[in-house]
């Protein structure tokens, strides 16, 4: 197993080099706004414009920022700094990340405690009223865009602007401080922003751990543990739903991944001030460093999870190994 | 009193095609210690009825049971789930025909058999692991101490087989079905195979019902076989008496598909021609007589009960019945004829097969075609109603017979 | 009397050389200059509400610099005008007439027009951790700081280079000593220029380049490039923001996610004209969503909204059917316009752009706007609230030229000027009707943002209408400007998303830069047609030099008409902002930034 992880986590470092090439290659070629007259405000002189470059480093080509960027980010961790406030592009990241992370790790928690009830009593409830309300539910839930959700939810439930003032809304998370530090004022400004990001993975869970679970209940040693006299509710969890969830952790692993780089479209609804966020407002602004940054980050986080969910998956399944 | 009484199972699924009669009024009786055989093609009815022996079948909504089953003088079928779970891996045990999907692959086999002890008796892990090992050694598992933390997987299928069989046996069945065990299985490891269920029978005093398609497997292990077609048994006797005077066109014609070292050199194989039938829309009259070389015309209006065989009392001390409607004279004259080694339309060469005349005890009540729904295409040849054409819900079993 | 000449000049200019506000399409800052313009466009009064209370500012964007010497757009403005005092700045009454504000009175000039001398009050102090009393050698060192390549200004060099001892090239070498700015002592400073303007750079005197910034103190940050003083700003205003009183490092900044905006606690109310009604105000980053944000400031509490524009239409005829008294409306003091390319064919035809002029259709441009309530249709360049508007005819500017007449469109007009163009030059693509049969398609850059990517779709289907196909490319914003529209070698035929706002209350700020052939650059252009006609240039030429008042007010309104004359561009709406706030909120608007006035706004 040891060789494994590492063998992987070697090509991580081989495929972050990789995608920091291409970002690099994606803003020098797509028509982005340019950074040193966004900072230059209007009518500026070209001797002005021409400062700004210098001291933006953006007066060398292309390769020779991207030898210096990652000679900085290799020896030094500095992911540079900002275009737009010069402020370091790790603090930011650091800073915004348990916003990210709350949110994302918050809302899989939920996801988890409501879809796989749900999957499982959907699927031992087959063809039953439950079951039809069940899956005609999570149909919904699917269909519906996370922003508009979001919206909805807002107008209906959030304590300035909704129908049934009940939980706190957009603008809530407070602008210093995370889940640890003030957990009194973040934890109930997430509340909302959980269930609607949560929303549609519960349902495409609730839905895959059905079918897996009605599959994995017409296997045959669904039919020995019968035969051998086991009660039904061990029948079905320690040997049904057993082996239907092992998939669940793997694209749990990889659903955190893509979130850890930020849920963009719920931060924006509700104003959390995450990682999804500074990479939107970087990319509109063409701040390379920070959009490098995010972009690098969101892509770690899904490499790593990916890792992390085979390793598990080795100790859930005995069958597989490395 | 038997250990086991089945009188008139009928067991029925409710598909989207249509009604699946998949066991159609069978009956049978196994005495303690005594080993019976089950033979017959895919479709005909054994695996269910011996899934329905262990209360599998309750778990498919879509079934609907009807007749008697007598364990050990309790009614199963009148018996709650909670009684039949309690008798399930503790007085009666089954094992199947596949033991690596049989086997849970996420746990390990010492974990599977200790779990199998533990929902029936109270004891400690430990006591239930020191039996555990005992039993894998009993089947003849090397190093069972250390093989408990084995996986399945890990297993030879031989191997898997026996840890099958311990699980089974885990708690001293006083009945053991054993449905295709040794199909999924190359022939050395199943001559090993059936060795150790005769031995464990011996030593156990369990009694055995042994399901299969292969009469090869049933002539080592067993003392009375029921040929099963269609839903229905259609002959039932002792062992010698089946394969030295069987008295149905269909054991015949199981026999002659089979090589023997008795029959003569340079005999052809025959097999039986056509395929089973649907059990959805049966055949009128003699479920087997599309298939029957000897069909008459009032086979096809007169559906046969099983009645006593003219030499009752020749198996030795077993009974000896058939399902068939010609006359008895006619049956043992077309038997001798094949024995012989000649084939089927030789032998109706100077056999003579009456028109009309029939077995008087075989006629039971004289039924209408026995169609009842007819839906589009179902019966015909490689439609879907055709054995395969269990419902989703039937037990996995039934549908798992490969047919040849 | 030469003072009250120079008084009068000072004053009437209103801002020369102001801050600058940005010309956009996206971002809309309402304002205006008082003078005798029938329009409203400030406040004339102001509500007096109690002390204390804590506001939230719900903005979409961040402010681009907290430095003083950076800061340019009108959102940083905001802040720095309630956080920082300069030597002259305005009360939101008043945007024409600055009133003295570390100054003790009017800039005395000399004769020779070559030196300006400012008394400074004494005792004004600057917030922890500097603590100490300004003295003017702060301002000095401001004007130093402002020309050096770690604070690139924006306006330092454009306006202020003719004090003596500036560098030759501003913005490019560290920061040095300007031997032009003398402070004999601690509450005078005098400026020595080299040419006799002095007229024009004392009005300069209320750009935030006047702040003052403590050398001491921020030197240290002044020496990286760019300069880290903008995390370290120092203040003196009735309001700081949140800083640690230790290092000065400002901790109530987050850049993009809030602002906190606390009192100074070194401030001195009688040496203030601003009553800082507010205790606090929290401004809320991240926005963008201006339904929900005017939303929860129209039903909320103590909040206000929003640095982005007004509040989408429906929200806004909402708000001005059920809470009238919180929406407030201030003439953006601007003109929003489609601009042709006059270098790229077929725009390079005078009666081609005449016919398309003639066609448009601009109230339904200003219906995607929101229609009437959101501003006037604009027939020329002079929006109301300028000086020169009424000169130049009003709202009827520009009238008397048939294409402009009509503000749904003119069919015969339009079809006349096309066959002239064709009558012209017989070989451009025009058919008997006047419609254009060209295959060619016309590059178009528009943006991505509504409302302006309506105004421009809508404007593609009446291009449409009259034959011709354009390539319509959808770009964002900030991209529009800086790689698109103002960068001439990228050949943009039509620019439907320009627009040119208020630099000062001045007609020449409206005109100048925007039309005058010799302020054509290769990037940052806003000269969009790039119009480059002798007799306008010429023209411009004298009239900068023109002393204030009616004649200067005839002379750019003159213009105004001869730039019309050249059909440059589709002018069609002087445009409003609407800002909403809670209805327990007092809300001020400063006429001369157009924004929200945290010094005079208050809790009910």
């Amino acid at each position: 197993m040891l060789p494994f992880i590492i063998r992987r986590l070697l090509w991580m470092v081989v495929l972050l080099l990789v995608i920091s090439f291409l970002t690099y290659i994606i803003f020098y070629t797509l028509p982005a706004a340019d950074p040193a007259a966004l900072r230059a405000g209007r009518q500026p002189t070209p001797e002005l414009l021409a400062s700004i470059k210098k001291s933006l480093g953006l007066d060398k080509p292309w390769y020779i920022q991207y030898l210096k960027y990652l000679q900085r980010l290799v020896f030094h961790f500095d992911f540079g700094y900002s275009y737009q406030n010069q402020v370091s592009v790790k603090s930011q990241i650091f800073d915004r990340l348990p916003a990210t992370a709350a949110l994302a790790v918050g809302a899989a928690i939920v996801w988890l405690l409501i879809g796989i009830p749900v999957g499982i009593i959907s699927a031992i409830k087959r063809g039953t009223w439950m079951d039809r309300i069940a899956m005609g539910g999570a149909l919904v839930a699917i269909s519906a865009p996370v922003y508009w959700l979001g919206l909805v939810s807002l107008y209906l439930f959030s304590k300035d602007l909704g129908k049934i003032p009940l939980f706190e809304g957009q603008g809530a998370y407070p602008s210093s401080g995370n889940i640890f530090t003030k957990p009194g004022e973040v934890i109930p400004a997430l509340i909302m922003p959980w269930f609607v990001l949560a929303a549609s993975f519960a349902a495409i869970y609730a839905r895959f751990l059905r079918g897996n679970l009605l599959e994995t209940m017409s296997e045959d040693y669904i039919r020995t543990a019968r035969s051998k006299g086991l009660r039904e509710r061990t029948v079905v969890f320690k040997h049904g739903v057993r082996s239907a969830i092992t998939p669940i952790v793997t694209i749990l692993g990889l659903d955190l991944g893509i979130l850890l780089g930020g849920a963009i479209l719920t931060e924006t609804v509700f104003n959390i001030p995450g990682v999804g966020r500074l990479a939107f407002d970087a990319i509109q602004k063409s701040d390379l460093p920070t959009v490098q940054g995010t972009v690098l980050m969101g892509a770690f986080f899904i490499i790593i999870l990916n890792l992390v969910v085979d390793v598990v998956y080795a100790f859930l399944d005995p069958r597989v190994r490395y | 009193m038997a250990l086991l009484e089945v009188t008139d199972l009928k067991v029925h699924f409710k598909t989207d095609d249509g009604i699946v009669k998949a066991v159609d009024g069978v009956s049978y009786t196994v005495e303690s210690g005594q080993a019976m055989g089950i033979v017959g093609e895919s479709g005909s009815g054994k695996s269910v009825s011996s899934l329905t022996v262990m209360g599998l079948t309750r778990f498919s909504s879509n079934a609907m049971i009807s007749g008697s089953i007598r364990f050990d003088g309790r009614d199963l079928l009148a018996a709650s789930d909670e009684d039949m779970r309690k008798l399930r891996g503790n007085d009666m045990a089954m094992i199947f025909q596949d033991p690596l999907s049989s086997l849970h692959p996420f746990y390990k086999i010492g974990d599977q058999l200790v779990e199998a002890i533990r929902a029936h008796r109270d004891v400690s892990k430990a006591q239930a692991l020191d039996r555990t090992v005992e039993m894998l050694g009993l089947v003849g598992i090397p190093e069972p101490r250390r093989r408990v933390d084995s996986y399945p997987h890990e297993f030879s299928g031989g191997m898997r087989q026996r840890v099958m069989i311990a699980m089974a046996l885990i708690n001293d069945p006083k009945l053991l079905i054993a449905d295709e065990p040794t199909t999924a299985l190359d022939v050395t490891v199943q001559a090993q195979i059936l060795d150790l269920i005769q031995r464990l029978q011996r030593e156990l005093d369990t009694a055995i019902v042994m399901i299969t398609h292969d009469l090869g497997v049933v002539a080592e292990v067993t003392d009375e076989i029921a040929v099963m077609y269609a839903g229905r048994v259609v002959e039932y006797a002792g062992k010698d008496t089946i394969f030295a005077a069987p008295e149905h066109p269909y054991t015949w014609g199981l026999l002659k598909s089979i090589p023997r070292l008795d029959s003569p050199r340079g005999e052809e194989l025959v097999p039986i021609p056509g395929r089973p039938p649907s059990l959805i829309i049966k055949p009128s009259g003699c479920a087997f007589h599309p298939r029957c070389p000897y069909v008459r015309e009032a086979h096809t209006k007169i559906d046969p009960q099983l009645a006593p065989a003219a030499d009752a009392g020749n198996g030795g001390g077993h009974k000896h019945e058939v399902a068939c409607l010609l006359p008895a004279q006619t049956r043992r004259a077309l038997w001798a004829a094949l024995r012989t080694g000649e084939v089927p339309e030789q032998v109706l060469e100077h056999v003579d097969v009456p028109e009309t005349a029939v077995d008087k005890e075989a006629v039971g009540e004289v039924l209408a075609p026995a169609g009842t729904e007819v839906a589009e295409g179902v019966v015909a040849e490689g439609s879907a109603a055709e054995p395969a054409p269990e419902p989703a819900t039937a037990p996995a079993g039934e549908t798992e017979e490969t047919p040849s | 009397m030469r003072r009250s000449v120079r008084w009068t000049l000072f004053v009437s200019v209103v801002t020369a050389l102001a801050m600058f506000v940005a010309a956009c399409g996206g971002s809309d800052n309402g304002g205006g200059g008082g003078g005798g313009s029938k329009t409203a466009a400030v406040q004339t009064k102001i509500a007096q509400g109690k002390k204390g209370g804590n506001l939230t500012y719900l903005a979409a964007g961040d402010v681009d610099y907290l430095d003083t010497g950076q800061t340019y757009y009108t959102f940083g403005y905001m802040v720095a005008y309630a956080t920082n005092r300069m030597l002259y700045s305005f009360k939101p009454t008043d945007s024409i007439h600055p009133v003295p504000d570390l100054a003790t009175g009017p800039p005395e000039i000399s004769a020779d027009n070559k030196t300006i001398t400012v008394h400074i009050k004494p005792g004004i102090k600057y917030a922890p951790p500097v603590n100490r009393v300004v003295t003017t050698k702060d301002i000095k060192y401001a004007f130093e700081r402002a020309f050096s390549k770690e604070v690139p200004s924006g306006y330092a060099g454009a306006y202020f280079s003719s004090i003596a001892g500036t560098p030759d090239k501003p913005n490019s070498g560290d920061v040095k000593p300007i031997s032009g700015i003398e402070t004999p002592d601690d509450t005078t400073i005098v400026f020595k220029l080299k040419t006799a303007e002095a007229p024009l750079v004392s009005q300069a005197l209320v750009m935030p380049i006047t702040t003052p910034v403590p050398e001491e103190y921020a030197s240290k940050f002044d020496k990286s490039t760019p300069s880290k003083f903008d995390q370290y700003q120092s203040f003196t205003g009735p309001y700081m923001v949140k800083n640690d009183p230790t290092t000065g490092k400002v901790t109530g900044r987050v850049p993009g996610k809030s602002i906190e905006i606390v009192r100074n606690p070194n401030w001195d109310a009688k040496t203030d004209y601003r009553p800082a009604y507010l205790d606090s105000i929290k401004i809320e980053e991240g926005n963008d969503d201006l339904a929900t944000a005017s939303r929860r400031a129209l039903n909320g509490q103590s909040t206000v909204c929003c640095d982005a524009g007004s509040p989408p239409a429906q929200v806004l005829k909402q708000a001005l059917a059920r809470q009238k008294n919180q929406v407030i409306f201030v003439a953006s003091g601007g003109t929003r316009y489609i601009a042709f390319d006059t270098k790229v064919k077929p725009f390079d035809n005078i009666n081609i752009r005449k016919a398309i002029i003639a066609a448009s259709n601009r109230n339904a441009l200003r219906l995607t706007r929101g229609g009437a309530i959101l501003g006037d249709i604009a027939t020329g360049w002079i929006p109301p609230g300028i000086p020169g508007f009424e000169e130049a005819g009003g709202l009827k500017q520009n009238t008397d030229l048939d294409y402009l007449a009509n503000p749904n469109g003119d069919p015969a007009v339009s079809k006349k000027y096309m066959l002239a163009a064709k009558k012209d030059d017989p070989s451009l693509p025009i058919d008997a009707n006047g419609k254009w049969s060209g295959g060619e398609k016309i590059l178009t850059i528009a943006t991505n943002a509504d409302p302006g990517k309506k105004t421009a779709e809508v404007f593609q289907g009446q291009m449409q209408d009259l034959g011709f196909k354009l390539n319509f490319r959808i770009v964002p914003q900030d991209t529009l400007y800086t790689k698109f529209c103002g960068v001439p070698k990228q050949n943009v035929a039509i620019c439907p998303n320009v627009g040119w706002f208020k630099d000062f209350a001045d007609p020449q700020s409206m005109l100048d830069a925007t039309f005058n052939g010799k302020n054509i650059l290769q990037q940052g252009n806003v000269n969009w047609p790039q119009l480059n006609d002798p007799q306008i240039n010429s023209a411009m030429k004298a009239a900068s030099t023109t002393p204030v008042g009616t004649e200067r007010n005839q002379a750019w309104a003159k213009i105004g008409h001869m730039i019309a004359e050249q059909a440059p561009a589709i002018p069609w709406i002087w445009d409003k902002t609407a800002s909403v706030g809670s209805a327990n909120v007092n809300q001020v608007v400063n006429g001369y930034d157009t924004a929200h006035d945290l010094n005079f706004t208050s809790i009910k």
